[in-house]
């Protein structure tokens, strides 16, 4: 059975108030670009803003204890969950695009458990619990006596690196949040973050449970609150109520 | 939708002849036949223009500005806690059409009723399928649910809907 409006011609105008709004502004405006587009263009921006930390202090040392599945493919598997995390904001955006809510909690659930497995692996493989920075031994010494230097830095160092992110996929979606704004921004905040901590965590020498859940931990929770105030700020100006 | 992405005014006025009264039915629905329907209308659109630039050409127009409606409705509900009104004025039976399929079954004020009274994420989906001709591929991307669970709530929907009409019949016998 079809809507009965749409088989009878309709002669229905709209309100002289609601023509004279959209009168106001009728700029012509570009289409939004499918969710996966969207989301796919995130990735070099993801891929550069992820690579300046190791860029800035290089690799860790004990990437040959690791081997290249533990370094580089858990943090490529990140990194891919993290663009799925972008993709699935860019969905909730969309009024009729919506996904199974099973599936979004999965990812969530999935990206949590990834980052404690990925930590705990790392730690059992190489218990790294000191820094061994390329810097002068005095300092090496002093950030091994005073741990909380080197988790304070790394959860200062990655939100910083996933509030830029976050602002720069904020820009990327400003034009494509037509629903859920504050869910659209907590999904993307949290794929910068665990973008940002798949780079961040070879760079960091430390594999202490503490450390990389504690410090790098709240850098992604950081991101996520960061990315949820954003879309709601963007969706307050653009979907309020009045 | 793409003219009116262009700047055409004439094409929104054309998308809001096509859609409104579909879309205040379905509002109508949503608010229990509160009379915020007509505000929630304009709401709808206006929020339709301000994010205009957000809908992109792979999406059927009439479902994408239904889901708006649909969000619209929730932040409204939100909002304004108004929920509680909705549910007291929910004596004032919502203007939507009554199905084909449980015409014969019962009056329209009955079938109405019985729709009033089924679980809302059943009567919802039942509407959005048999009323508004959504399928149900559509119908999950506006609730957030699988194609599979718009389908069997639109179904359990009838089902309850059968067995409510079945009931009033054979009680008046």
């Amino acid at each position: 059975m079809m809507d009965q409006s749409s088989n009878r011609p309709q002669a229905l105008k709209p309100p002289e108030a609601l023509m004279r709004a959209i009168a106001q502004d009728l700029r012509p405006v570009r289409p939004s670009p499918p969710p996966l587009r969207l989301a796919l263009r995130m990735v070099p921006l993801a891929l550069l803003v992820s690579s300046v930390i190791l860029l800035a202090i290089g690799p860790r040392q004990d990437l040959g204890i690791l081997g290249p599945l533990l370094a580089w493919g858990a943090s490529a598997a990140q990194f891919v969950l993290a663009i799925a995390l972008v993709w699935i904001a860019a969905h909730e955006s969309i009024p009729v695009g919506r996904l199974p809510r099973p599936m979004v909690y999965s990812a969530v659930v999935a990206a949590s458990l990834v980052v404690v497995f990925v930590n705990l692996l790392t730690f059992s493989t190489s218990p790294a619990n000191g820094p061994l920075l390329r810097v002068p031994p005095q300092i090496n010494e002093m950030l091994r006596v005073s741990p909380w230097i080197m988790g304070f830095a790394c959860g200062i160092g990655s939100t910083i690196a996933g509030g830029i992110l976050v602002l720069i996929f904020g820009w990327l979606f400003r034009n494509s949040l037509a629903t859920r704004p504050t869910i659209t921004g907590a999904l993307y905040g949290a794929g910068a973050g665990l973008a940002i901590n798949a780079g961040w965590r070879i760079a960091c020498p430390i594999s202490t449970p503490w450390h990389s859940l504690g410090a790098h931990g709240a850098a992604i929770i950081a991101t996520t609150i960061l990315g949820a105030l954003i879309g709601r700020y963007l969706g307050t100006r653009r979907l309020r109520i009045s | 939708m793409i003219r009116y992405q262009g700047g055409s005014l004439e094409a929104f006025q054309e998308i809001y002849a096509q859609l409104a009264p579909g879309v205040r039915r379905y509002l109508s629905h949503l608010a229990g036949g509160s009379e915020i329907a007509d505000d929630l209308l304009q709401e709808t659109f206006l929020q339709m223009h301000r994010s205009r630039a957000a809908y992109n050409p792979e999406y059927a127009v009439k479902p994408w500005v239904f889901g708006l409606a649909r969000n619209i409705f929730l932040m409204n509900r939100r909002a304004a806690r108004r929920w509680a009104k909705v549910h007291e004025s929910r004596e004032d039976l919502p203007d939507f059409p009554v199905l084909p399929e449980a015409d014969r079954l019962g009056s329209q004020d009955e079938i109405r009723r019985c729709i009033a009274d089924l679980p809302p994420d059943q009567a919802e989906a039942l509407l959005l399928h048999h009323e508004w001709g959504f399928s149900f591929e559509e119908i999950a991307g506006m609730l957030g649910i699988s194609a599979a669970a718009a389908r069997a709530r639109a179904s359990r929907g009838m089902a309850d809907l059968r067995v409510a009409l079945n009931g009033l019949q054979r009680a008046r016998a």
